[in-house]
Formats: structure tokens, C-alpha cells, sequence
């Protein structure tokens, strides 16, 4: 039933993982407060400020009124006091976010393009030398981990170059607008972006690849062929556009995987992303802080997740009336 | 006019078709018939240049070798001038885009507008049965008889002048099916047409001229209507007695062993029941013979037995009047009418223990002067009255053995061990209790199955089996039977079936003769004689031969509407007791 209503599932989703949110740190053994804000925090808190806490928490009322306030609150948008920043934690998320947004969006959808068209030209030579080629490149680079690819790529470009900046999103205090800022960013993030596009390419590449190989003997494509398409036609149009299909399931499942390599590709350009925050919050243990980045990172591969399922509805025409 | 001239084709060096030339004029339509395996289909696309293998010899259309075109030339060709209908409807359409949209591009790609291409999409598919809003559905929405039509379309795009078809008609309901060829016949008007197909039913309806392939050779080639009712090569004939249409009388006969691609020699000879040396050292080419192809070191089935002329009198009454029979290998030619026709007299004259009085009998084409042991060995018969056959002197083993004694065949060891060989085929005991019994001591049935195992013994070509089950109840009369088509089967047995009882003729036998005062007054294919007898002797024997199907069931029309089908027809016992 679930699987006829995809809605459904994603809000189930949605209401485990903020359940889970709300359930880890009062399973925790002791003081809820004690989880959710550390030792040293609680240690430094005043009895006013402690008391504040458990009111907001409503710690001092039954289990399910402190998930009822806990849900209000995150309604509200409220995720926590980050104390590290002194701030909301949903104000210093919002500072962060877009840029990781930024990164790990523009890489999935150059992955996915890259990959798919690599994946397409390398299926259909399937055996010859550019195909070994680009395959084995694949295997290899696909090994690196994130941030030694980016070490790399930031020593080549960045030091012994110097064509790239070493850190950060944007050149500060440069006063740039328009163009210019659309330029500078682009700038900062091309580094990155090319680390995780280097080492996150593979998987597309190697699917789109080997469900090339399987269209490429379907009797339709013999079809294609016989009524006379060229053969770019029946590379893209027939046997591309099969193979698309199992890359849109997979690029929901490969976005998780982007946003863990982009939290250590962050740390590595020091670019001011989620992952620098999730860096910084967990040397501080900045507990509410870090819980707030982990919902918002299982959230935003939910979305990721869902898009891509209303994408797949537009691109198989079988899957709307299977409902 | 589309011409292939010795075209090879092979996969990674194994040939699959092996120097395969056919004519097709405007027109016609041929169809390429064989089982799977025998390379039909690559026949089909080696025409669109689609073959993954080598290619060698020729494919001429309008002056230009196909096979000698570049891609991009060859790519301009298909779907315009060359189209094909592929097999597996389920899959040979793109399941992502609309069914409209994919005949659409196939004119696209041929340069046509898109907004033309669309409406003309419409139109064909309209014509072909499909509506507008089916044929903007998507493949998995449509039945197969749909998506059938749907390729057709699609093949008929760009109005080719050669169409492939690759099994139209596989895996369509008989309804579907016979509105596919309608639709078909139609569309392949003016057409070169190349019908691939193993359903030979499809075949004689969709095309005129019909090629048989064999492993990658063509064995026999011409038209379609002679090939079915009178099949020359040995494989044309399995193929034939194993496919079963509504009016087959014979029991289903297979071919013994199995089709194998790179065998020296003929292709067929390891199946043939007719093989001489020669057939295992060299293809035989197809030449023309009587206004069809074929490829046979044999010159297609050979006639095993011809009577020619016999005529016999006893005194003033003149029993046969000059008699002509042909008995061809492999087949089971059944003898029948009334008792004193002159049936028996004829076996007794070929077996030589009659004389005739004029005419000859050909064994294998050379004229029988004498009765040598050497014709004993390639002849036996099995008589009416077994118990009169045989001698009440020997035992079981005596008179099974009593052949082989006489052609000096091997020791005496293995001539035991073939008797008791012979007597577990027909499903006689072989110990030793029973090999010692004389024939007062057998039963009817086991009497005339000593006498059977007694003619197959020497393994003979030609077996004369004058009433051999009348004297045997039905059910070891079925086994009986059912042994000799199954020797027929194996070793090209042909059999000389005298009888009386049509029901049983029209099991056993591929063609009937019928005798009425020493002459044949008709012959003909089994079902042919069966279905429409043409002599009032033939009718007399029919009627009175046993139970006869309603006469309703042998109406025909055409398709009732599905009210009609709505009756209460018979339930079955189970639906009738739960009422």
C-alpha cells in the first residue's frame, strides 16, 4: 500500500527520523539535558538558565507532551540554542546550508550528466580501448577517498599553480556584487565541485555503463536500427534513454553518499558549508547543533529523494499507471 | 527485385547460413521455413545489413551489393526501401515512448516533417486498426495483437518496397492471428515479401513461394502449396509430419536427433533416414528439380518401391488389372478396400510368392529379376493369419532367429541378443521360458508379435504388413502400431499397409490407396482422402468405418461474434454437480 503512494512513505520518513531526533538523547543514560547539551555546558549553566531548559523541553511533563512541544518547536523552526555560536541553531544552519546546497547539488547533477554520457559512449563501445579506458579510470579514481583527492587537487591547483583560491566561498570583504559575485563564487567552488565530481562520477558512470551494455541488446534497439535511426539517434534517444532509469533511482541514494563526501571536501578547502560547521560543532560538542545538521542533512536527502521520484514518473511512462 | 546470391554468413567463424540463394521478384512472397536455429532470422537481417557477423557472397537490390555498402548508405535504406517486422512483439517496441511517437520517427529519420510525420503516424496506425487514442498509448498498455500491429506501422512508415517478417504471427491467438494475416495479405500487395517463420500454417496463407532452411542451408525451395502436399526433401517431410494442423490424421511423427550448425556434408545427413556415403563427404548444391529447388544427393525422398503395370488372372477371372503403386522411403502408404480387391494377391506378387502376369516391381529404382536373399533382407511382410505363419515346428527363438540363420548374419551370440532385442521392442518377455515356447502355446497377440518381430528382425527398408493388428485387441493393436511409426521415425521405415479398417489407416498412414476389383480407383494424402473423398468406394468405406465426428463440428464461417460464445456450451462434471 505504501509503495502505491510514494507521499506517504516520504512523510512515515520524515516523522522516524525527527522521532528518532527526539528519542536518541532521552534514551541516553542520566540527565536528557546532559545529552542534548554536554557535560562541561551543563557545568557552566546557571539554575535559572537550567531550569529555563527543562520549561522549554518540557521535561518536567509526560513523554508525549515533550514530543508534542518538541514537534511545535521544530514547527516552529525552532531546532535549539547552539551555545558555541551563541545563536538559534536554525539561524546558524540557514548561514551554512545554501552553500553545501550549492556544492552538493551542482555535483549530483554534473555526475549524473558526466556519468550518464560517459556511461552511454562507453556502453556502446563496449570492449574496445576507449571503453577500457574510461573504465578503468573510473575503478581507480572511484577509490580515492574524498579528502585525498581533494588534498590533490588543492595542492596541484591551489599551491603549485596558484589558478585556484586555497579556502572559502567567496573573497571577503571584496565588496563584489552581480556578475563579478556570481564569478567569484564559481571560482571558490570549481575545486570542490571538481573533488567530488572526480571521486562520485563513478558509480554513475559504471551504471549508466552496464545497463547500456544490456539495452544495447534489446530487441527494441533492433528495431531502432531498422528503421533506419542514425546511430547517435539510437545511442541517446533509444538505448540512453532506457538506461536513465535506473540512474535516477541511484542518484538518490549516491546524494547521501555526496553529502558525506562533501562534509570532508568542505573541511579540506575550509569551505563555509555544513560540513565546516558539523567540524567545528563537534570539536565544540555543540550538541544541539550537531543534532539540528544531522536532521537537516537526512532531510535534504529525503527532498533530494522525493524530486527524483516525481522526475522518474516523467521519465517511464509505466510507472503512472502502475498505481 | 531482390536477389541474394551465395551469401555466407558467420558468427565469430561458425557459419549460420551457408551459401543460401533466393530470388525475390515484385510481388511475391516467400516464405523461409525451419527450426529454430536454422538461421531464419539472420537471413532477414543480413537484408538490412543488421547482421552482427561476417557476411560473404551477394545481396542485390536495384543493381547495388547490400552487402558491400557503407554504414550511412545502408542506414538511408532502412525503414525507406527495406523495412522489417521483428519477432518478440513484447519487446521489439520502446517501452518509454508513445506508440505514435515511434512510428512518427521512423519517418523523421527519413526526413519528413515532424508535424507531417505525426498526422501521417496517425493515419497508418487508423489503417493498420489501431485508433487515435490507441495509438498514443504506450506499448505496455496495448494487447499483443495490438503491439503486433503497432510494428507493422511502424515497418510500413515509409511505404518500403521490401518487407521482412520476422514470425508475425507467433504468439497471437487464433483470432488475432487470422486478423494479423488478413491485415497482412493486404499490406504486402506489390511488395517483395519475406515471411520467417516455423509456423507453416502462417506460412502457406502469407506466402506463395516457400524456402525450407536447414542449419543454415536451403534444402528445398518453390511453392508454397506444392511443398506442403508433396514435400521432397527427407526434412521437409519431418517438418511437415510434426507440425499438426486441424485436418492431420497421422500420429505426430518428430525427426530422430537433433539440428547441429558446422556438420560436414549435408547438413541433414545425420537425421536422414536415406543417407548413402556420399552425403557425409559433401553438401549437395540446390539444384532445380520438377519446378522447385532442392538440395539432395538423393534427388529428394526416393521411391522405394514402384509396382508398375501388374496385372493377374487366376483362369478367366482377372483379380488385378494393372496395379501402379509408389511406396517412397520413410512412408507409410495404406492399401485398403473390400476383402477379395486383390490387396493381398499384390503383396504376394511383390513378395514374390505369386507370379505376376505383366508389369514389373522397382526396389530402389532397380527392376526385381529375382528374389535374392539380399532383397529378403531389405523386404519382409508380415501375413494376415499369423498362426498359420508361422511354423508350429519352432519355438519363439527358432522362428525370430530363423532370418538372421539364413543371411548368415554374425555369431551366435549376437544373433540371440538381437532376437531378444526384437522381442523387447514389440514387448515380448525374453527369458528363456518364453523363448522356448511354441506358437500353440502363445496367445493371438503374442502370435502376431512373434510373427512382427519375426519381419523386423533383418531391420528391413520395407516392411509389407498385410492386416498386421487385425487378430490383436485394441490396446496392443496401439502399441503394435505405434512401434512401427516409432521404427518408421528412427530408421526410415516404409510400410506397405494393407487394411480394411479406415479408422486405422488414417493413424498410421501418410498416403491412402484405394482398391476396388484390381485397380487403385483412389489415391491420395491420408487427410486429403479423409476430408474429401472422391470415390463412392472411399465414401462406402468411410461411412461404415466407425463412430463419425458430428457434421457441425466440420462447419466452417467466419469468426462468431463473443455473444455467440456466451451459450452453455457442455460444462464440465465438476461445474454441472456444483449447481
Amino acid at each position: 500500500m505504501l509503495r502505491d503512494r510514494p507521499f506517504a512513505t516520504y512523510v512515515l520518513a520524515v516523522f522516524v527520523i525527527l522521532s528518532l531526533n527526539f528519542i536518541l538523547p532521552r534514551l541516553m543514560p542520566g540527565d536528557p539535558l546532559l545529552a542534548i547539551y554536554g557535560e562541561e555546558a551543563l557545568l557552566a549553566m546557571s539554575p535559572e538558565l537550567k531550569e529555563e531548559l527543562v520549561r522549554r523541553f518540557s521535561l518536567d511533563r509526560p513523554l508525549s507532551a515533550q514530543f508534542l512541544a518538541y514537534l511545535a518547536a521544530l514547527f516552529r523552526g525552532d531546532l535549539g540554542h547552539s551555545y558555541y555560536f551563541n545563536a538559534p541553531v536554525s539561524r546558524v544552519l540557514l548561514g551554512f546550508l545554501p552553500w553545501t546546497l550549492l556544492l552538493t547539488g551542482l555535483a549530483l547533477c554534473l555526475c549524473a550528466a558526466l556519468g550518464v554520457v560517459l556511461g552511454i559512449e562507453s556502453g556502446a563501445r563496449r570492449g574496445r580501448p576507449q571503453d577500457a579506458v574510461l573504465l578503468s579510470a573510473a575503478l581507480f579514481l572511484g577509490g580515492f577517498p574524498d579528502f585525498f583527492a581533494g588534498t590533490l587537487l588543492l595542492l596541484f591547483f591551489g599551491v603549485t599553480l596558484g589558478v585556484a583560491p586555497l579556502a572559502g566561498a567567496l573573497t571577503p570583504y571584496a565588496g563584489k556584487a552581480g556578475l563579478s559575485l556570481v564569478l567569484d563564487v564559481l571560482h571558490h567552488l570549481t575545486l570542490p565541485l571538481l573533488t567530488l565530481v572526480v571521486v562520485r562520477v563513478g558509480p554513475f558512470y559504471l551504471l549508466t555503463r552496464n545497463t547500456m551494455v544490456t539495452t544495447l541488446g534489446e530487441a527494441f534497439i533492433l528495431t531502432a536500427r531498422a528503421k533506419g535511426c542514425p546511430d547517435r539517434t539510437v545511442r541517446y534517444r533509444h538505448a540512453g534513454r532506457h538506461s536513465l532509469l535506473p540512474v535516477v533511482t541511484a542518484a538518490g541514494l549516491q546524494y547521501a553518499h555526496l553529502i558525506t563526501g562533501a562534509l570532508f571536501v568542505e573541511m579540506v578547502f575550509s569551505y563555509p558549508g555544513m560540513g565546516t560547521l558539523l567540524y567545528r560543532a563537534l570539536l565544540t560538542r555543540d550538541y544541539p547543533l550537531i543534532q539540528g545538521i544531522l536532521l537537516t542533512a537526512a532531510l535534504a536527502v529525503l527532498t533530494v529523494n522525493f524530486l527524483l521520484e516525481l522526475v522518474y514518473v516523467k521519465v517511464d511512462p509505466r510507472v503512472v499507471r502502475a498505481r | 527485385m531482390l536477389e541474394i546470391r551465395n551469401l555466407w554468413v558467420s558468427y565469430g567463424g561458425l557459419p549460420v547460413l551457408r551459401d543460401v540463394s533466393l530470388t525475390l521478384a515484385r510481388g511475391e512472397s516467400l516464405a523461409v521455413v525451419g527450426e529454430s536455429g536454422a538461421g531464419k532470422t539472420t537471413l532477414g537481417l543480413s537484408i538490412l545489413g543488421l547482421v552482427e557477423g561476417e557476411c560473404r557472397g551477394e545481396i542485390i537490390w536495384r543493381g547495388k551489393n547490400l552487402l558491400a555498402l557503407s554504414e550511412e548508405e545502408l542506414r538511408r535504406l532502412r525503414g525507406r526501401e527495406i523495412a522489417m517486422v521483428f519477432q518478440n512483439v513484447e519487446t521489439a517496441l520502446h517501452p518509454l515512448y508513445a506508440v505514435c511517437d515511434q512510428v512518427a520517427e521512423a519517418m523523421v529519420v527519413h526526413g519528413l516533417g515532424k508535424g507531417e510525420a505525426a498526422d501521417r503516424a496517425l493515419a497508418l496506425l487508423e489503417r493498420v486498426g489501431l485508433r487515435p487514442d490507441r495509438a498514443r498509448a504506450y506499448p505496455h498498455q496495448l494487447s499483443g495483437g495490438e503491439k503486433q500491429r503497432a510494428l507493422l506501422a511502424l515497418a510500413l512508415a515509409n511505404d518500403p518496397e521490401v518487407l521482412v517478417l520476422d514470425e508475425p504471427t507467433a504468439s497471437l491467438d487464433p483470432r488475432t492471428k487470422g486478423e494479423i494475416v488478413g491485415l497482412l495479405l493486404e499490406m504486402v500487395r506489390d511488395r517483395i515479401t519475406l515471411v520467417i517463420t516455423h509456423d507453416l500454417a502462417a506460412a502457406a496463407r502469407l506466402a506463395g513461394q516457400m524456402a525450407v532452411l536447414y542449419a543454415g542451408r536451403l534444402v528445398e525451395a518453390g511453392p508454397a502449396a506444392d511443398l506442403m502436399r508433396d514435400p521432397r526433401h527427407p526434412y521437409t517431410r519431418g517438418l511437415l509430419r510434426a507440425y499438426p494442423h486441424l485436418a492431420t490424421t497421422k500420429d505426430l511423427q518428430g525427426i530422430p536427433g537433433r539440428m547441429e550448425h558446422g556438420v560436414e556434408g549435408c547438413p541433414f545427413h545425420p537425421r536422414c533416414t536415406q543417407r548413402l556415403e556420399a552425403c557425409a563427404v559433401r553438401a549437395p548444391s540446390p539444384v532445380p528439380a520438377g519446378g522447385r529447388t532442392l538440395a539432395c544427393h538423393r534427388g529428394g525422398i526416393v521411391p522405394l518401391l514402384e509396382v508398375r503395370g501388374i496385372a493377374k488372372s487366376f483362369g478367366a477371372f482377372r483379380l488385378l488389372r494393372g496395379v501402379n503403386l509408389t511406396l517412397y522411403e520413410g512412408e507409410t502408404l495404406a492399401l485398403v478396400g473390400e476383402s477379395g480387391s486383390g490387396k493381398t494377391t499384390l503383396a504376394r506378387i511383390v513378395m514374390g510368392l505369386t507370379a505376376a502376369d505383366e508389369g514389373e516391381i522397382l526396389l530402389e529404382g532397380q527392376k526385381v529379376e529375382k528374389r535374392t536373399p539380399e532383397f529378403y533382407a531389405r523386404v519382409q511382410m508380415v501375413f494376415q493369419q499369423p498362426g498359420e505363419s508361422l511354423s508350429h515346428r519352432l519355438n519363439v527363438l527358432q522362428a525370430v532367429k530363423e532370418p538372421l540363420d539364413v543371411q548368415q548374419r554374425g555369431t551366435e551370440e549376437e544373433r540371440l541378443s538381437v532376437v531378444k532385442r526384437v522381442l523387447a521392442e514389440v514387448e515380448l518377455p525374453c527369458d528363456d521360458g518364453f523363448l522356448k515356447k511354441y506358437p500353440h502355446q502363445l496367445s493371438g497377440g503374442e502370435v502376431q508379435r512373434v510373427a512382427i518381430a519375426r519381419a523386423l528382425v533383418l531391420e528391413p527398408k520395407l516392411l509389407i504388413a498385410d492386416e498386421p493388428t487385425a487378430a490383436l485387441d485394441a490396446s496392443v493393436q496401439a502399441k503394435v502400431l505405434k512401434l512401427l511409426l516409432d521404427l518408421q521415425e528412427k530408421r526410415g521405415l516404409a510400410i506397405l499397409f494393407i487394411t480394411h479398417d479406415l479408422a486405422v489407416a488414417r493413424k498410421v498412414s501418410d498416403r491412402v490407396a484405394v482398391m476396388l476389383e484390381g485397380r487403385i480407383v483412389e489415391e491420395g494424402p491420408t487427410w486429403e482422402v479423409m476430408a474429401s473423398p472422391a470415390h463412392p468406394l472411399t465414401r462406402s468405406l468411410l461411412t461404415w468405418a466407425g463412430p463419425q465426428l458430428p457434421p457441425a463440428w466440420a462447419r466452417r464461417g467466419s469468426w462468431p461474434a463473443h455473444e455467440e460464445f456466451s451459450g452453455p456450451g457442455r460444462p464440465s462434471a465438476g461445474a454441472v454437480s456444483s449447481r
